[in-house]
């Protein structure tokens, strides 16, 4: 913010820095314990009488001098150059608060160059007790400059009362400095072991070689154990945010502490190797080998260390993104190109993409590179589809994704850094003009209103039935929609008919098939606990059949038809329509006969932000899409779905989350699968519209399905009338999930603010799928409404939802006259406008509900003026079409 | 656009700006001695090695022996200058770092190549000498390459006005070969090693004259004729140098400020007795009045770097919320880390010289 950013590309998100840091530690530290080395070796000497051992002590100085001196200095000096690079902000706070600190240590290296260049340069021709002088004091200042510069270090990942008193001391003496401080010591006396062996594998005496080679094989093998139980002392002393990232094996540090782990006993076991005695040329092999065996497990403990502190440079004071964490809301408030000096100060059409990458700049290429090899946002960001759902990404830092900085800027810096990753680095356009969707008209059946003995009402309970068809790796929606029909006998008094009959259904042509279509019934046994014959359905019902009469409810319902939006010819089509026929039981005379549409869709979104694309060309959930949302889900809750899909084991969602959709009890201490996937989701898309619930449901206005399709639509409601937005939608679901006590609701609902009610006090909470938005709310007392706004008042329990719902005289389901949820009479079909309206059409010539405009003849022959279904029901069709 | 909007606030410092000012102008100092040295003594090492016959021996081992040791100690003394820098100017230093982050941060490699380029020098003596030359031309040519960036860094932190470049040139690419002081203070800081070289290989002389090399008398006059020569020229690039300086600057140093033109005053008398005692080959007082020179310009130089961003920033404009227990450990361990060292050269030169 407050410094230019250097742009780096290839070499971005810290390669510099752990390129040189990594080199430098892991001579530095040999510097360290290589003194002692010395200094102890040439007594060794002195003790047995040794010239060979003196003179190999001697010659170990020179490459000693060579590495340490040099290398080991200069990268030094190079670390402190690339972090004023990289992070000024944060390299000027530990340069400003602890500059003594510095300066001591500078002192204790000006000490430790004048000790080491004298003991090398009169080492044989100094008196001895005071060459060995000279070499303890190199030691004693080597480890002090350990010692003064491990306070500062410490401070970067547990800066402790440092936080609150600024005070120096407590900055050096920090929660982790003694730990480290053994840690490290005990690292060095090993490393001087290990630096040994690459000098006395050389030695071309071989008893002499021998003796050196185990001597060195001890400056290994002995701290070992303290070395380990020093690291277990420093993790324990880490405080509760670092130890998550560590303790927890989080996913991004794992593969370092499993190589950390490995390392250690490969590493002491290559150290007792050396004790035996083996042909040089092995040992000198094994000797390089430890050697760079050594600087990666060096480096993978750094690379845990520095993993630790994220999302911060500072702990807890200043975000890997150099905004102090007490400027942040500050930030948030007035913006980042308000806040920030080295950028743009406005937003333009043309200068969207500059801006964007200087926000780039600013927040992400501390951490990332661009093509390069440390956590490319090319690769990352090239699965998002849009600029929309990168801003959703965005919004998400900070929240669930713990590991970054929570982004700042306002919405239209969101929108600049977005477009910037989506179009300015993958050339990705806004979503291309919608498709233009068309079907071949479909007639509604006869009826001739004179003669006609029976009306017969079909409706499915969704409006449309979204499945999962990527079954070899998850599923929670299996094919199955559910077909209702009631069928009445016309007359004065209408009768509802439930005996004597028998309703069948049958699927258009092109649709018998569903098995060749999607692997459901291929893992039905890992999915669900069972298996069925190809084309069958869970309810053991297939796409044509004998529908089960409900006497209580007085209607027919073949549920869970495994219906799929992939005809035989090819393409998607998600409203595939079906032939329903009522005959008489007894002479199997047809009685009457209606259409319906089944409408499923495959058109489920995960690719949008997930990447891999459609696996159908327009729909279907694709293996690229699930393999990331897998990882991610894996990722963030220690679980291994991606390999047990792998495996061949997909798994059901509801197999742990507990769904009343599938009446599954899953895990009953997890949240229910709509209050997880919701809530999850929820944090990335923040402060979106209904267009949000379109990212994954199937009514995107550039999709191939446009579900919501009824009169609502029509004047222009949307999901968020009834629903809320998505925080509200959510906060909803996780609030009944916190008040049963799931301890995994506060994760989600913490970022996530009601904007649909005052204050999280005031969302009802709810159970998904029982607890549902209630026509009667906006529409009181069955008359027009006068708000239009239903969220946050639900329905009591499933049986007042709409599609289970009868009319006052408890006969008629609301749904046989008005219409399926979502596709509410009068109905405009995005492939054929009247595609949904077959019953409306068929029985009186108008897509309007059943009996509308007092057409009570359809099924009363006769008009009526008794308001016996409900109140309102003589009032004329206020949304009539032209 | 105002550069005055981008220069980043700085923090706060933990103790009063003139006791950094001081480190920083003691420090910097000591860092010239040896950097000097360093430099000059390649220099002149390189025009011997030159001038050599394939098969004389190597004409200069106590500059081969000493090359690694002044890096060693001018990288030493080089790190608390810039230290304090970072402390009293971090804002403009980093800040012009970054726009020349390619070049600034390709100091680290050059100046371990350069290193070991002088190590490999000082320990080819059984090497032909084509690789002698080759080894001490590459260290040579890497510190002059690394001098020149430092000097457009330091150029570029006490000019914001240039800043703006950041816009187009984001990537670090930046060197400020534009600004008018860039060529004259790189030749000014180059010729004074030459200067300083000289007098550092006649200090060597001298005391192997004390101790009866019957050669000494010679290299010592040599090295005091580098000296003197070599500080005529350095005068005749310091004029262009002051004057390139914009206006409001140099006239600081001629008439316009009274402690700015005493400064240069006194120390342009001490130039002169560099060049006096230079011609008579006194090696001490000649070294006394380069030292002083060198310190006056020091101060010359910070003085400048002050008018340079007068209109912008002065040290005295930092917070400071002190911190004494810390400064007084540092001064604490200052004085050990001193008489450390003393005693330990104590000890080196208590080992006879012939077995050396």
């Amino acid at each position: 913010m407050n410094y230019p950013v250097w742009q780096l590309d290839f070499s971005g998100g810290g390669l510099l820095i752990a390129l040189i840091a990594i080199l430098h530690v892991y001579i530095s530290h040999f510097a360290i314990g290589g003194g002692l080395f010395l200094v102890l070796t040439e007594m060794k000497g002195y003790r047995e009488g040794s010239q060979p051992i003196l003179d190999y002590t001697r010659k170990h100085t020179k490459f000693f001098l060579l590495l340490t001196l040099v290398l080991g200095a200069i990268t030094g000096v190079g670390i402190w150059f690339t972090i004023a690079l990289i992070a000024p902000a944060a390299t000027s706070i530990l340069i400003h608060n602890f500059v003594f600190g510095w300066a001591i240590e500078w002192v204790f290296f000006l000490v430790e160059i004048v000790s080491i260049l004298i003991y090398y340069q009169t080492f044989g021709r100094m008196e001895r007790r005071s060459h060995l002088i000279l070499g303890w004091l190199y030691f004693i200042f080597a480890w002090l400059s350990l010692f003064a510069i491990n306070g500062i270090i410490g401070v970067m990942l547990t800066p402790g009362e440092w936080l609150n008193t600024g005070n120096f001391w407590d900055g050096i003496f920090n929660p982790t400095f003694w730990p480290a401080l053994f840690f490290r010591t005990f690292l060095c006396l090993m490393l001087a072991g290990l630096y040994g062996f690459l000098t006395s594998t050389a030695i071309k005496e071989q008893e002499l070689r021998h003796t050196m080679v185990r001597y060195c094989a001890a400056w290994l093998l002995a701290p070992f154990l303290l070395f380990l139980a020093s690291a277990w002392w420093y993790a324990q002393s880490l405080p509760e945010g670092p130890k998550n990232w560590v303790l927890n094996l989080d996913p991004t540090l794992a593969p370092y502490l499993s190589f950390f782990m490995w390392g250690s006993p490969i590493l002491f076991l290559g150290g007792l190797l050396m004790v035996i005695r083996l042909p040089q040329t092995a040992k000198r092999a094994l000797a390089v080998f430890l050697l760079l065996l050594g600087i990666a497990y060096m480096g993978s403990f750094e690379y845990i260390r520095e993993g630790s502190r994220r999302p911060f440079t500072i702990y807890g004071h200043i975000y890997a993104n150099s905004i102090l964490v007490k400027d942040l809301d500050a930030v948030s408030q007035k913006g980042v190109l308000a806040s920030a000096k080295w950028v743009s100060k406005e937003i333009t059409d043309e200068n969207r993409l500059v801006v964007g990458r200087q926000i780039y700049n600013i927040f992400c290429g501390s951490c990332h590179s661009i093509g390069g090899p440390i956590r490319d946002i090319k690769k990352l960001s090239a699965k998002y589809t849009s600029v929309y759902v990168m801003e959703g990404e965005i919004s998400g830092q900070g929240k669930l994704i713990g590991c970054m900085p929570p982004f700042p800027g306002t919405l239209a810096e969101r929108n600049a850094l977005a477009t910037f990753l989506v179009e300015g680095l993958h050339g990705k356009k806004q979503p291309a003009a919608a498709p233009k969707l068309v079907a071949p008209p479909l007639a509604p059946l006869p009826f001739d209103p004179e003669a006609s003995e029976y009306v017969l009402l079909a409706w499915n309970s969704l409006g449309m039935h979204s499945m999962t068809d990527a079954d070899s790796y998850f599923s929670f929606l299996p094919p199955g929609n559910d077909l209702h029909a009631q069928l009445i006998k016309r007359g004065p008094t209408p009768e509802v008919v439930t005996d004597g009959v028998v309703l069948t259904y049958q699927v258009e042509p092109g649709y018998e098939k569903p098995a060749d279509k999607v692997e459901f019934w291929k893992y039905l046994p890992s999915l669900y606990g069972t298996s069925k014959p190809d084309n069958i359905g869970l309810s053991d019902n297939t796409i044509a059949g004998t529908m089960s009469p409900n006497p209580e409810s007085r209607a027919f319902v073949a549920d869970k038809v495994p219906v799929v939006p992939y005809p035989a010819a090819g393409g998607y089509m998600p409203y595939p329509s079906f032939t329903i026929e009522a005959r008489d039981k007894t002479t199997n005379a047809l009685l009457a006969s209606t259409r319906m549409i089944g409408p499923v869709s495959t058109e489920m979104g995960c690719k949008t932000c997930h990447g891999g694309g459609w696996s159908k060309e327009v729909a279907g959930i694709s293996k690229g899409a699930t393999e990331d949302f897998l990882t991610v889900h894996d990722r963030f809750n220690k679980t291994s779905l991606l390999a047990a899909a792998k495996a061949g084991k997909p798994l059901l969602c509801q197999s742990c989350h507990p769904d009343p959709a599938l009446n599954a009890p899953g895990n009953p201490k997890l949240l229910n699968l709509s209050a997880s996937i919701h809530g999850w989701h929820a944090n990335f898309l923040t402060g979106r519209g209904a267009e949000a619930c379109a990212l994954c449901h199937p009514n995107n206005p550039q999709g191939n399905t446009l579900f919501l399709r009824g009169v609502h639509n029509d004047i222009g409601l949307d999901c968020t009338n009834c629903h809320g937005t998505l925080e509200d939608h959510a906060l909803s679901l996780l609030l009944a999930e916190k008040k049963a006590g799931k301890t995994g609701a506060d994760r989600l609902m913490k970022h996530l603010k009601p904007r649909m009610a005052s204050s999280l006090d005031d969302i009802k909470p709810r159970t998904p799928w029982l607890n549902e938005p209630d026509c009667l709310t906006c529409h009181v007392n069955f008359s027009p409404p006068e708000t239009v706004n239903a969220f946050n008042v639900w329905t009591k329990d499933g049986k007042e939802l709409y599609r289970n719902r009868h009319d006052d005289s408890g006969s008629i389901h609301c749904a046989a006259c008005h219409g399926s949820p979502h596709a509410i009479y009068p109905t405009t079909n995005p492939y054929e406008k009247e595609r949904d309206n077959f019953g409306p059409r068929q029985y009186q010539g108008n897509p309007y509900p059943l009996g509308a405009n007092r057409n009570c003849k359809v099924c009363h022959t006769m008009d009526m003026d008794m308001e016996m279904h409900h109140p309102n029901s003589l009032g004329m069709m206020r949304n009539t079409r032209e | 656009m105002d550069p005055a909007s981008l220069i980043p606030s700085p923090d706060t410092i933990p103790a009063p700006w003139w006791f950094f000012e001081a480190l920083l102008l003691l420090t910097f100092f000591v860092h010239l001695l040896f950097m000097n040295a360093m430099l000059g003594t390649a220099m002149i090492a390189l025009v011997r090695e030159m001038r050599g016959q394939p098969n004389d021996p190597p004409p200069c081992r106590d500059i081969a022996n000493t090359l690694p040791y002044t890096i060693a100690f001018a990288v030493n003394f080089g790190v608390a200058p810039l230290l304090f820098l970072q402390v009293l100017y971090g804002h403009f230093i980093y800040t012009s770092s970054i726009l020349m982050g390619v070049y600034w941060l390709s100091i680290i490699g050059l100046l371990i190549l350069a290193y070991y380029s002088a190590y490999l020098y000082k320990m080819a003596t059984d090497l032909p000498p084509i690789t002698r030359k080759r080894a001490l031309g590459t260290s040579l040519v890497l510190l002059l390459t690394i001098a020149f960036l430092f000097v457009n860094n330091i150029t570029l932190m006490q000019t914001p006005h240039i800043w703006p470049v950041y816009f187009n040139r984001p990537d670090g690419t930046f060197l400020n070969l534009a600004d008018p002081t860039l060529l004259s203070r790189y030749l000014h800081f180059v010729v004074a090693s030459v200067a300083t070289g000289g007098l550092f290989l006649a200090i060597l002389a001298s005391f192997r004259q004390k101790k009866g090399d019957p050669g000494a008398a010679k290299q010592l006059r040599a090295g005091m004729q580098w000296f003197t020569y070599a500080t005529v020229v350095q005068i005749g690039t310091g004029i262009p140098f002051l004057f390139s300086m914009p206006k409001e600057v140099h006239q600081l140093f001629v008439g316009g400020a009274l402690p700015h033109t005493t400064f240069f005053l006194v120390s342009l008398i001490t130039a002169f007795f560099c060049l006096y005692y230079g011609n008579k080959e006194k090696v001490w007082p000649a070294t006394f009045a380069m030292a002083a020179t060198i310190f006056l310009m020091v101060l010359v130089r910070d003085l400048a770097r002050q008018a340079y961003l007068a209109k912008y920033f002065h040290p005295s404009d930092l917070e400071v919320i002190p911190q004494w227990s810390p400064l007084f450990l540092f001064l604490v361990i200052l004085v050990i880390g001193v008489a450390v060292v003393v005693y330990m050269l104590r000890l080196a030169a208590r080992v006879p010289e012939e077995v050396r």
